[in-house]
């Protein structure tokens, strides 16, 4: 079946296109975009760090800024559940081994959910 | 007369080192807004080094990206708008014979001398006078009607047979029929360059959105960029992916319409 003139008209097509691309991505941000953050915190052996303190940094213009903090479980797992940014940094801390090196994340939109596949190893300084 | 292969070889070899001397800085800006290059290095790359598009959603969330673009949106439509019905109907009106046309061009090319920095303070008592301050169509107002497009709209009906027009008119169509019905279709070129032209114009104004706009609300995208650079002057692909969001529209319009748009720069310059 042969489509009607006007609708095979380049100034029909290409913005239907776009129309079309924007509600996708759209539909899709709104599946995804939970604010969930989460992640697992290591020593330097590999073993999980029950306990350790796991803080959330939000990139404003100009620097990072402390936003929420959580601690993570038996098994080293943390998560934080309401994050509305898109640029991140993670760092977890424990009393007896330190702190872990920051931990950029960067998402492709707001409150992004995302799982750290990388753990957050604690170094010992 | 048939062209040697050679000279077609040689005239397509200029033609592709002239395009790609004019688009690099394109193609730079491009790069430099999908990596975090220093633009100052030195030896620059040409290849871009771990590209990524998180500038652009920096960009995006950074400052209310949206917002100025909607606002970017609806000042060229009434720009774009503007343009299309106003200079029709002086070029129309430039197409007939009256007392003192003469004078009328004149005046008109007189006034494409000035430059709208001149005349910039006028404009603005003129919109504050109007209560037109910090509104969409206060921002569209000096771009609603422009001197060159009026001239390509001139052409353009002045190369519709004369004889056409009388046959409308003997058919009972009135003067606003006649452009609409019969000039305006058969200067499809002319409305695609007052379009393309409007739009890049009104979407890429500076100074005037600069003045006139109160709020930062009311804002559109270049205004944006320098409020984003002030922000991030450091942030060298972020500033770049600016700069690419804010052509991509009209880059994206010319495309669209390139072929109308020269066909419209250039008819009446040629004969037969």
């Amino acid at each position: 079946m042969m489509l009607p003139a006007w609708i095979r008209n380049r100034w029909v097509i290409v913005p239907a296109i776009l129309a079309i691309s924007i509600v996708l991505w759209n539909s899709y941000v709104t599946a995804h975009n939970g604010g969930l953050v989460e992640g697992s915190v290591i020593d330097a052996a590999g073993r999980p760090v029950p306990g350790a303190t796991v803080t959330l940094f939000e990139r404003s213009f100009v620097a990072y800024t402390s936003k929420d903090t959580t601690k993570a479980d038996d098994a080293g797992l943390f998560r934080f559940t309401n994050n509305q940014n898109h640029a991140l940094q993670l760092e977890a801390a424990s009393p007896i081994l330190g702190k872990s090196d920051r931990h950029s994340i960067r998402l492709w939109f707001r409150a992004q959910n995302f799982r750290l596949v990388e753990p957050l190893r604690l170094a010992g300084r | 007369m048939r062209t040697k292969p050679l000279s077609i070889v040689l005239r397509h070899g200029a033609l592709v080192i002239v395009c790609f001397i004019m688009l690099v800085p394109f193609y730079w800006v491009i790069k430099t807004s999908i990596t975090n290059e220093n633009i100052y290095a030195y030896p620059p790359r040409l290849l871009p080094e771990a590209p990524h598009l998180f500038n652009y959603v920096d960009v995006w969330y950074f400052i209310p990206f949206a917002r100025y673009l909607l606002n970017s949106v609806i000042v060229s439509a009434i720009a774009v708008a503007g343009n299309v019905v106003f200079n029709a109907m002086a070029a129309y009106a430039l197409t007939k014979h009256f007392v003192g046309k003469q004078s009328v061009m004149l005046l008109f090319l007189s006034c494409m001398l000035v430059p709208f920095q001149a005349t910039i303070i006028p404009a603005y008592l003129i919109t504050a006078k109007l209560g037109l301050l910090n509104t969409y169509l206060g921002l569209a107002l000096p771009l609603m009607s422009t001197i060159v497009c009026i001239f390509i709209y001139k052409a353009a009906f002045e190369a519709v047979p004369q004889s056409l027009i009388d046959a409308a008119r003997v058919d009972g169509l009135k003067e606003r029929q006649v452009i609409l019905r019969i000039l305006m279709p058969l200067s499809k070129p002319a409305v695609a360059t007052n379009v393309i032209l409007a739009f890049i114009w009104s979407w890429n104004a500076f100074l005037w959105p600069l003045i006139i706009t109160r709020e930062p609300i009311m804002q559109t995208l270049p205004l944006g960029l320098a409020r984003f650079l002030s922000y991030l002057e450091d942030t060298t692909g972020a500033l770049y992916a600016f700069a690419v969001m804010v052509l991509a529209p009209s880059i994206f319009v010319f495309l669209m319409a390139q072929k109308e748009f020269i066909r419209g720069l250039t008819s009446g310059a040629t004969k037969g």
